[in-house]
This record gives C-alpha cells, structure tokens and sequence, in this order.
C-alpha cells in the first residue's frame, strides 16, 4: 500500500487552496524494478545496474553535508516552512522524502549511468520503457556526469492507451564541475495508470542541466524536480509540456535552490487543459544567502479548452539576497479571439485553429527530443488526442 | 548638504508616533489581562450589549477556543492572551466636539493631526483611543445628505439596528479563523457607515485608531454599506507608541459595496513594532459595484493582513495598490485576496514590497475564479525591492481557476535598488543615501498617488524614517 505527501511546496499557505501538498495513495503491492535497458550504449558512459541505493548516492553526501551545515546557520527561513521535513535527504527531490522511503521499503535498486570526466558523449543514452498493462513498476536512477563531460539521457515510459498500473520512477542527477546533462523525459503511459517521476540534483561550478519533460498520459500523474545550484554559474534550463484531457489528474512541484552565485535558472511550463481535467503547478525560485548576482525566470502558460477544467497555479519567490534578479509569470486562458479571428479569416476553422494551438505548444517540447522516433510517438500520440477530441 | 539632510531629518518629528501618554486608574478603567468568560460577560455589560450580541460574543468565545492557531504564515509564539487586556477606556463619554474631549487624549490626537485634518479636508472623524471612541463627528453637510457616520455602540441601539445584527460578522464569521472568533467575542469600538442611494460624499471619512495601553488589545469593528448608486472615501489611520511586551490588534472591517457604488478603502498603518496586527478585512461588491483598496504597512512586529473581495455582482470590479515596507524585527506577511463569482468581474493587485535591516516581507495572495464567473479578468503584479542580504522577501500567489472562459495574468520581480539608478543620482550631485531614498519613494509612488495629499505626504515621511533607521 502507497501512502505518501509529496510535491509539497517550500512554504505552506492558505489551507484553503489545498495547494500546499499532495496525496498519493495506491494499493500496488508487487513491483518490476527495473527499466529496460538502452539498446546500446555510447562510448564515454558506463552503466552499472542493480547498485545498492546507498552505495549509488555517496556521490551526494559530501555535497548534503555541506549544505546542512549552510542550513544550520540560515538566518532566516520562510514563514510556514516545509523544507525542513526533507533535509534528511542526500539530495532534496520535488517530490520529497516519502519517495525515497517507498523505494527504501520496496529495497529499489538503482541504475547508475556514468559520463567520464571530459567526455562529450553525442549519443543519447536512450531507456525505452514499454510497459504491459495492470504492471507497477517501480526505479530509480542516478546520473553523475563527471568533470566537463557532455551527456544526454531519454526516457520514456510508454502503455496502451487505456492501460492500467503504477509506475513510479526517481531520478538523481550529480552533475561536477563544467559538465552538461540533459535529461530527456517522455510520459505515454495508460490512462488508467497512477504515474510519479521525481526528480533532484545537485549541479557544481559551472554545471548546466537542461531538463525536457513531456507528461501526456496517466490517469493521475505526480511530477517533482528540485534542482540545487550549489555551484558558481550553475544553470539550470527547465522545459516542460503537458497535455491533459478526460479525467486526468497531473500534480507538479518545481524547485530551483539557487545557492551558488551568479548561477542562472528558467523554468517554463506550458500545457492545455480540456474536458474534466485538473492541474497544479507549483513553481519555486528559492535564491539563498550568496547566491548574489543570480537570476531566476519562472514562465507558466496554459491554455484552458473547456469549462469544466480546474487550473491552479502557484509561482513562488523566495529570497534572502539583495543581488538577485528575479521574476515569473503566467499566462492562464482560451483561445483568444483575436488569434481565432486571424485563424477563421484565414480559412481555417475552429477545430483545426484549436490542434494547432494544442500542437504549437507541445511542439515546442517535442522538437527538443533528440530520438526521432520518440518524437514521432510523442506528436503521434497528441495528434491522437486532439482527434479524439 | 549635509545641512540640507540634517534639516530634512529635523523636519520630521521623530516622536510623533512613539509617545506614551499615562492611564491612571481614576481616569481609566482597563479589564483583567486573559480571554475567559467573565472577562466576555463583563465586556458585554460595559458596552450594554443587546441580547443577541451578548449570545454572539459568548458563542465566538467558545468557537475561539475550539479552533486551532494558523500553521502557515509568521509565528505568532510571542503573543501570549493571558496578557493581554482585551478592555481599557477612558472613564469619559465619547464626544462630539474637540474641546470636550480630555485634555491628554486631545493632545495625542492633535499631535497626530487629527483635528487638523478634519478641519481641512475630512467629511467625518471617528477616533478612537485604546477600546472605545472618543470623538466622533460629520459634518452638517454630509449629514444632511442622509449619510450616517456613527459609533457603532449607538448604532446598535438606533434605528439601524436592525442592519447592524443583519450584517454584523456575516462576511466574516467567527468561525472563519480563531483571531476572527476572538473578535466577535472582545469587539469594541469602531464606526458605522451608511451612505443611501446615489449619494456622493465628495470628501473622506476618516477613522483613526490609537492605542496607547500597554499589553492591550484593540478590537475596533467597522461596517460600512455604501446603497446602490452611491460614492465614498473611507481612510483609516493607526498608531501607537513602542513598548517592550506585545499588544494585539485584531480588528474587523466588513464592506457591502451596493449596485453601481464604488467605495475606496484607503489605510495607512503604522503601528509600534510591538505589535501583532492579526486584522480581517473583506468586502463584498454587488453588480457594477467597485471596491479600490488602497494600502501602505510600516509598522507593527507582525502583521497577517489581506483584504479579501467577493466579486459577486456581475460586472463589478476591485482594485488593490498597496505597499509594505519590512524593517528591522519585523515580519509582515500581507497581501489581498479576491474570488470572482458574478460574470464579466474584473480584478487588479498591484502590491509592491520593501525589505531592510533584517525585515522579513512576504506578499501572499489568493486569486480564485469560480465555475460561473465568465468574461472574469484578473491581472496581479507584485514588485519586491530588497535593500540588502539580511532581510527576506517571499511571494506566494495561489490562482485557482475554474472555467476556460477567463483571462489571468501574473507576474511577480524580485531584486534590488539597480546600481545604475543610483549612479545616475550620484552623477547629479545626489548623497547615495538620499539616492536610494528617492528611489525608494518612486518606488512606493503608485501606491502613494491614490491617497489624499495629506496621506501621501506621511506615506513618504514614514518611508524616509524607515529609509534613515530612525523608527
């Protein structure tokens, strides 16, 4: 039995928006813990399966001490917070300590990929999950990208449409000084299937990770990233779409922990609602004590395609240094009229004017998957959506 | 220059706000520190309470003991209401004319400003010394136009009563948090407004909050219903002076904005940094209505304060510009809240923050858009300036749209004084602390032109006091 709070935000607010937490229950019971291996593997990466999780987050704990000693002395923290819960974590996550201690009791081993110190690997290392229905799956996986190497890993988790299950998968990336991750991540599961994929990393001097996240299925979805840029000019380029429909449910909380200075991080969210779905999206921009010369961008856009969608949205800030520059906003509603009026003045109607918002969005997402053939699955599977209506 | 600045600082009375004036027991009565059910029975029977509100205030006790303390926002741990009088009031009646009121409490007021004001350039004063009024006033003018502008004790008793127990703590109910419970049962003080139908009270009314007791609460309520057609300008001021143990204000305004009305709601806060400032304030905006709230926070030493709005009307609208400015010790957690109901309502936040020496800020807001308000716009902008890298400034905005058929738009910054500005400033002559006080009055400048000039003009000079350390 999966009982967790997750996605919690790092302050609480009015208990009467409910949008402080998550809740996620399963009865899953019997896990497959593993992903399907990469049908090959480039040269310049090493992937070790089966890794006991404490051996495969050691990585982290020099890292994780550090920043509890730099918490010990904080000077002030935000009112209601909540990050407190987590800081037994070796590296803080979205979605929180609760994953981690469901993968501890399940005893999930984790898959380890290794790019060596100035390798600059062009191939992607590539995790193509086909999933059976009525399956539960559960993985973790951590990413080092050793010293200025360049590495790319994709993974999609893909079921039959109206598949059922739980999938949940946690991902940790250690990124050293100079390197350059991006991390690649396509969600076509069943939409019967409960999915989590958590996320969290730690990015050294000069680190940059680029993360694309594409969440299309699920009956209900928890999405969770926390990027800490513990490093000076640390970047963190975040890019996620979503497209939600029927009754689905998708829950994400973003974090960037600026700590390091002049580190940069943009996030962007862009997705649609149609039909009785619901979203919420948490956003933090949290800029610590030295992160001084920092800049922070948070964009949501959503576009909403029926009256009975629930949309909420919470962008936050968070800061205790003076030289930051930070900012977010979003962009909530329809199609706008003087865009259908260009359309239909166009000969274009309005069915065909709405898949073309719909695919304009998310292509935007897509085109930054570099296996073609994922790409096409993923913008086969919208145009699906879209026909389906 | 340095004459110029010296002169500057002289110009503004630094102890304007922080003077203590002695309540001795002849002159005063003050009620046994703690919150119990002979402390509420005894209030009650000070105020004459008819029967309806003695039952009110002893339900609202049990429902404040039965709710639990909000576990979001600032700590509140200092605030302890086994010390806190809830009841002090000068053994005097209220008057209607300055020269009646007690020497002492007429200085306080006029070192204020208050009689001032009124003479030049206010409809009505209400003013108000620790629980109890102690002047009330409206021009013949005003009143002759059917406004009325009254304590709220003798309102109860007159021929609004009937109003008054229908609208009393019906947008805010007891139950709605424990410091709102807490209200209902030690309310005291406050103002009464009614303006009928297509009348325009050309110039503001004005409450003014003093509370100069020492570990005591003020738990004044104002009710204002602006009739259909009709116009007002509500400005409500506070002080009080600093002493070494917490005193609570936990106030209540409740506004009913009629069909085709607009009331603004302007209010400058600048309690002593002693001070927990727990108050409500909510309106509710009929069809075509418009409600202009109009907000500056400098004091107290923690602050929950968000206006909320219910756009219920179709076509109504509200309006929130406000500024808090977070110095030293203190943590003000402030903002707005409106929820859209009717249909074609339109909402806009402007709120601006300032952090300094240690001061922690947060602007915490709520847009919600409801299943049937269609054609609904909201727009919210929240600006944060940061002075340096020991104070904190947090921005929280939730939206929780529920229908396609809206148009939300937000955007919240966060950053410092820019070095160019100060450059600028610096290159002209300009001493760089007077540099970034100018800047920082910029700034604050969209919030400070909707006040009366008079407002404007203290806004600033209580933004320079902040800005020299001086408060």
């Amino acid at each position: 039995m999966i009982n967790m709070q997750v996605n919690e935000m790092p302050a609480s607010t009015y208990r009467w928006l409910h949008m402080n937490e998550s809740h996620l229950k399963n009865d899953a019971a019997v896990f497959r813990k593993t992903l399907e291996k990469p049908s090959q593997v480039p040269e310049g990466v090493m992937i070790s399966y089966d890794v006991e999780a404490h051996v495969a987050e050691t990585v982290f704990a020099q890292k994780h001490e550090e920043m509890l000693q730099k918490e010990a002395v904080r000077i002030s923290l935000p009112n209601g917070d909540l990050d407190r819960r987590h800081q037994a974590q070796v590296v803080r996550t979205g979605m929180g300590i609760d994953v981690d201690r469901l993968l501890e009791e399940e005893q999930v081993k984790a898959t380890v990929i290794t790019a060596k110190a100035n390798c600059k690997i062009e191939e992607p290392v590539v995790f193509c999950d086909a999933v059976k229905s009525k399956e539960a799956v559960l993985s973790r996986q951590v990413i080092v990208a050793e010293e200025n190497s360049h590495l790319t890993v994709v993974m999609s988790y893909d079921s039959p449409f109206d598949a059922e299950g739980f999938y949940g998968i946690s991902t940790k990336l250690y990124v050293e000084k100079g390197a350059d991750v991006t991390l690649v991540k396509v969600q076509i599961l069943g939409r019967n299937t409960d999915h989590f994929d958590d996320i969290g990393g730690v990015v050294m001097d000069g680190g940059h990770v680029n993360l694309v996240v594409l969440e299309l299925g699920a009956g209900r979805a928890w999405h969770g990233c926390h990027i800490n840029l513990c490093g000076k000019q640390a970047t963190l380029q975040d890019e996620m779409g979503y497209f939600c429909n029927g009754n689905q449910k998708l829950d994400i909380n973003y974090v960037a922990e600026q700590n390091g200075n002049k580190t940069d991080s943009k996030m962007i969210c862009r997705g649609i609602l149609a039909d009785a779905s619901e979203k919420i999206f948490r956003g933090s921009l949290d800029f610590r004590l030295g992160s001084e010369g920092s800049v922070g961008d948070e964009q949501e856009d959503v576009l909403l395609l029926s009256d009975e969608v629930v949309n909420r949205t919470i962008p936050l800030i968070f800061c205790e240094e003076a030289d930051v520059d930070g900012r977010h906003g979003a962009s909530i509603g329809q199609l706008g009229d003087e865009m259908l009026f260009y359309m239909l003045s166009r000969g274009i109607d309005r069915e065909m004017a709405r898949k073309m918002m719909i695919l304009a969005r998310l292509q935007s997402i897509t085109r930054q998957i570099p296996v073609e053939a994922l790409r096409n699955r993923a913008d086969a599977y919208v145009e699906q959506i879209c026909e389906r209506g | 220059m340095a004459e110029e600045m010296k002169k500057q600082v002289v110009e503004i009375d630094q102890s304007i706000y922080d003077f203590k004036d002695e309540e001795s027991e002849d002159l005063f009565y003050r009620e046994q520190e703690g919150l119990t059910k002979e402390v509420v029975e005894r209030v009650s029977q000070e105020k004459n309470d008819p029967q309806w509100m003695h039952d009110f205030r002893l339900k609202c006790l049990e429902i404040y003991h039965n709710t639990e303390m909000p576990d979001w926002g600032p700590s509140i741990e200092g605030l302890d209401m086994d010390r806190i009088s809830t009841y002090v009031r000068s053994k005097e009646e209220m008057k209607s004319s300055w020269d009646e009121v007690p020497e002492d409490i007429k200085n306080t007021f006029e070192k204020l400003g208050i009689p001032k004001a009124e003479r030049e350039s206010l409809a009505g004063v209400g003013a108000q010394y620790d629980s109890e009024l102690v002047y009330h006033n409206v021009k013949d003018e005003v009143a002759a136009q059917g406004v009325v502008y009254s304590d709220l004790e003798s309102a109860m008793h007159g021929e609004y009563a009937d109003m008054i127990k229908e609208h009393f703590m019906k947008l805010v109910p007891p139950t709605d948090h424990k410091f709102a419970a807490l209200h209902g049962a030690v309310w005291s003080g406050g103002s009464f407004v009614y303006v009928p139908k297509g009348v325009k009270v050309e110039i503001p009314l004005q409450s003014y909050f003093r509370l100069n007791a020492k570990g005591a609460g003020q738990f004044e309520h104002t009710l204002i219903i602006v009739d259909e057609g009709a116009d007002l300008h509500f400005i409500e001021g506070c002080s009080a002076p600093k002493y070494n143990v917490a005193n609570l204000h936990a106030g209540c305004v409740e506004l009913y904005v009629g069909k085709n009305a607009r009331l603004r709601y302007s209010t400058i806060e600048n309690w002593s940094k002693n001070m927990y400032n727990l108050n409500t304030k909510r309106a509710v905006v009929e069809e075509n209505g418009i409600m202009e709230w109009v907000s500056g926070s400098f004091g107290s030493h923690t602050s929950f304060l968000y206006p909320t709005t219910l756009l219920k009307g179709d076509y109504s609208k509200m309006e929130y510009t406000g500024i808090t400015f977070s110095g030293k010790g203190q943590n003000l957690d402030t903002g707005a809240k409106v929820i859209h109901t009717g249909v074609g309502t339109t909402s806009v936040i402007n709120a601006k923050s300032i952090s300094k020496d240690g001061g922690n800020g947060t602007y915490r807001s709520a847009v919600v858009i409801g299943p049937k308000a269609k054609k609904a716009k909201a727009s919210v902008s929240c600006d944060s300036l940061m002075l340096d890298s020991i104070s904190r400034s947090d921005t929280i905005p939730g939206m929780d749209i529920r229908t396609n058929d809206a148009d939300i738009g937000h955007e919240a910054k966060i950053g410092r004084i820019s070095d160019e500005a100060i450059f600028y400033l610096m290159s002209r002559g300009i001493k760089e602390e007077d540099a970034k006080s100018m800047i920082v009055s910029g700034f604050a400048n969209p919030v400070s032109k909707e006040l009366p000039l008079e407002y404007a003009v203290e806004m600033n000079n209580l933004i320079k006091l902040e800005m020299n350390g001086n408060m």
